[in-house]
């Protein structure tokens, strides 16, 4: 695949995920990942790995599956009314390929979550920062073997969250 | 009248918060007010010993850390003879904070950024520019930061503003073992805190969180969504795959309500408790047998052994902090106004031990304190319905009386009751009204 070629497939499944999670199909939303994948929001951009300590999020798919049920459950009072989003993903890049066509990528994404609780201007929240996907190459085309998101409020203090970014 | 107005400012309370505590019962209002909350800043969070840091976030001469002692902001150093001086983080100047960050090094020690006083660790006042200015007005002596009583236990440091609080060993009391619990599982005597932390907060009063966590017949009705979310995908995985450690923690949720009734509930004077049963994964066999023969030749067969037996719960050491020792995390309570706190969760690395004890640290505190945490994410969601229900109605008195004929046993210095219990809130409630009660 030439240069521009991949990079415009890649843009194109980043945003596809990102689609999924506003559309709430998260079926299909985990059906992007690998079976050993990685969702994982540290609490530091100096993180190195998942091992290095606490994170916001740090989910195998088996956790991720249970989130997704959870999010369509009307019994998961923290999370109902389920959280709308609506992601602006800009900037996809592809960072580096491995020689067994992994692809490293990175974008900048731009999350707005509303949750109906009657707090007026809090009911809404704006995330942010750097999402980096690496994508393996599989049988059904690129999966994603992790997915990371660098917060720019990493560090900060969170109230609950219960949609994925 | 601006002399009424004055005397109505200085004025004692003219109710006693001690009242809002019966038998049983507490009064809605020591969530929702306001001014008992400044009270509470006043009488608790300025008498109590409060968890502030471990001695290993400051290894090196100048290194510091900014923490709270309830709305109070302290700055943590240390000096260049080793030790650790807490002072006020608040020029003796102008009165702005002199240091913005949660940790970092200061060898130099603290300069406010508005006239550049700078002073030492110890909140001695080393240099103030254009002295001459001051010539015969301004004695540097009369402006030193006056020193935060710092003291610790097990590298663990705490402090208090009140001059007369009772020793930390005394305050401590029997919850020391648990502090003891989480050091000895160390084998190599020492415990390094992660510079990684997790914080998250809620629009809710501090003590929801202290009444919730050892409080074994919510997670059964709060949490069922996510049980049933992860038996879900229990039953989904193909033969042989195993569970998630996240999912088992979640499952454990579930467990019927005989076994919380089976297992002991302890508290002890000034509001402290921990429940028995840690209730959650066991580590792997080979983990298990490499870090047991480090434990032996660390303690000995016997203390080894007594240690890896000890099975505790939740430590909440009131008002302050709460402790999972077989999960090395330390969770700070931080008031912020009546209806806002934060929680900061710590892990700790035991040197010596498998690198898997650390993991599964992480990943209790992750599951234990992250706000997207599905089981953290229903108890602050309930926080904050209690904030909003208790804001209306006309019932005002909010009972506390689950199992309160069923105390097992008083001895020295602590007494049992049955985990199902609300006995551990009835012990906050009981050194609430202790530190309130008095204005003295």
């Amino acid at each position: 695949m030439s240069d521009a070629g991949l990079r415009e497939t890649v843009r194109a499944l980043i945003e596809d995920e990102a689609r999924l999670l506003d559309d709430q199909d998260f079926e299909a939303w985990l059906a992007l990942f690998t079976a050993d994948c990685r969702y994982w929001v540290p609490v530091s951009r100096e993180q190195a790995t998942p091992g290095d300590g606490v994170a916001h999020f740090n989910d195998d798919k088996q956790l991720m599956a249970a989130r997704a049920h959870r999010l369509l459950n009307p019994r998961a009072f923290g999370a109902e009314p389920s959280p709308r989003t609506a992601h602006v993903v800009s900037g996809v890049r592809i960072d580096a390929v491995d020689d067994d066509g992994t692809v490293h990528a990175s974008s900048s994404q731009i999350i707005l979550e509303y949750r109906r609780r009657d707090r007026f201007e809090e009911d809404s929240r704006v995330f942010g920062g750097r999402v980096r996907h690496v994508l393996r190459a599989t049988g059904g085309g690129l999966r994603i073997a992790v997915k990371r998101v660098d917060l720019v409020n990493a560090e900060g203090s969170m109230n609950a969250l219960a949609a994925p970014f | 009248m601006v002399g009424g107005m004055a005397t109505l400012l200085n004025s004692p309370p003219t109710f006693d918060p001690a009242a809002l505590v019966r038998p049983g019962l507490v009064h809605r209002s020591v969530y929702t007010d306001a001014e008992i909350f400044r009270l509470e800043m006043e009488r608790i969070f300025s008498r109590a010993w409060i968890y502030l840091a471990h001695e290993s976030e400051m290894p090196a001469a100048g290194d510091y850390v900014r923490r709270h002692l309830g709305t109070q902001q302290v700055i943590l150093t240390r000096d260049r003879d080793g030790a650790v001086h807490a002072i006020p983080n608040r020029c003796s100047h102008r009165g702005a904070t002199l240091c913005a960050f949660d940790r970092g090094s200061a060898p130099g020690g603290h300069s406010c950024p508005y006239h550049g006083w700078n002073f030492a660790a110890d909140g001695r006042l080393r240099g103030v520019p254009q002295r001459s200015n001051y010539e015969g007005v301004l004695e540097l002596g009369d402006y030193d930061l006056q020193p935060v009583r710092v003291a610790a236990y097990r590298g663990f440091l705490f402090g208090t503003l009140d001059a007369e609080a009772v020793p930390l060993v005394e305050f401590l009391g029997h919850m020391a073992t648990s502090i003891d619990d989480l050091v000895d599982r160390s084998p190599s005597g020492e415990v390094v805190c992660s510079p990684h932390v997790l914080r998250h907060h809620y629009r809710g009063n501090w003590k929801l969180s202290f009444e919730n966590l050892n409080d074994t017949i919510h997670p059964g009705f709060a949490h069922s969504a996510s049980v049933v979310s992860a038996k879900a995908v229990a039953a989904g995985l193909e033969e042989g795959e195993p569970l998630a450690a996240s999912l088992g923690m979640m499952l454990a949720n579930g467990k019927p309500i005989q076994f919380f009734q089976d297992l002991d509930m302890v508290t002890t004077p000034r509001g402290h408790s921990y429940i028995g049963g840690h209730m959650g994964a066991n580590y792997t066999a080979d983990t298990q047998s490499a870090y047991a023969q480090a434990l032996i030749a660390h303690h000995g067969p016997d203390k080894a052994a007594r240690v890896l037996g000890t099975d505790r719960h939740l430590m909440l050491l009131y008002p302050s902090s709460t402790w999972h020792a077989r999960y090395q995390t330390v969770r700070i309570v931080r008031p912020v106004r009546h209806d806002l706190t934060e929680i900061i969760g710590y892990t700790f690395r035991l040197p010596g031990a498998p690198e898997e004890t650390y993991r599964n640290a992480v990943e209790y505190c992750t599951g234990a304190n992250s706000a997207a945490s599905p089981v953290i994410a229903d108890d602050l969601e309930v926080y904050e319905r209690i904030m909003d229900g208790n804001g209306f109605d006309a019932r005002e008195w909010v009972p506390l009386s689950r199992g309160l004929r069923e105390d097992r046993e008083t001895v020295a210095g602590f007494t049992r009751s049955p985990a199902t219990s609300e006995a551990f809130i009835r012990n906050q409630f009981a050194a609430w009204a202790d530190y309130m009660g008095s204005d003295a």
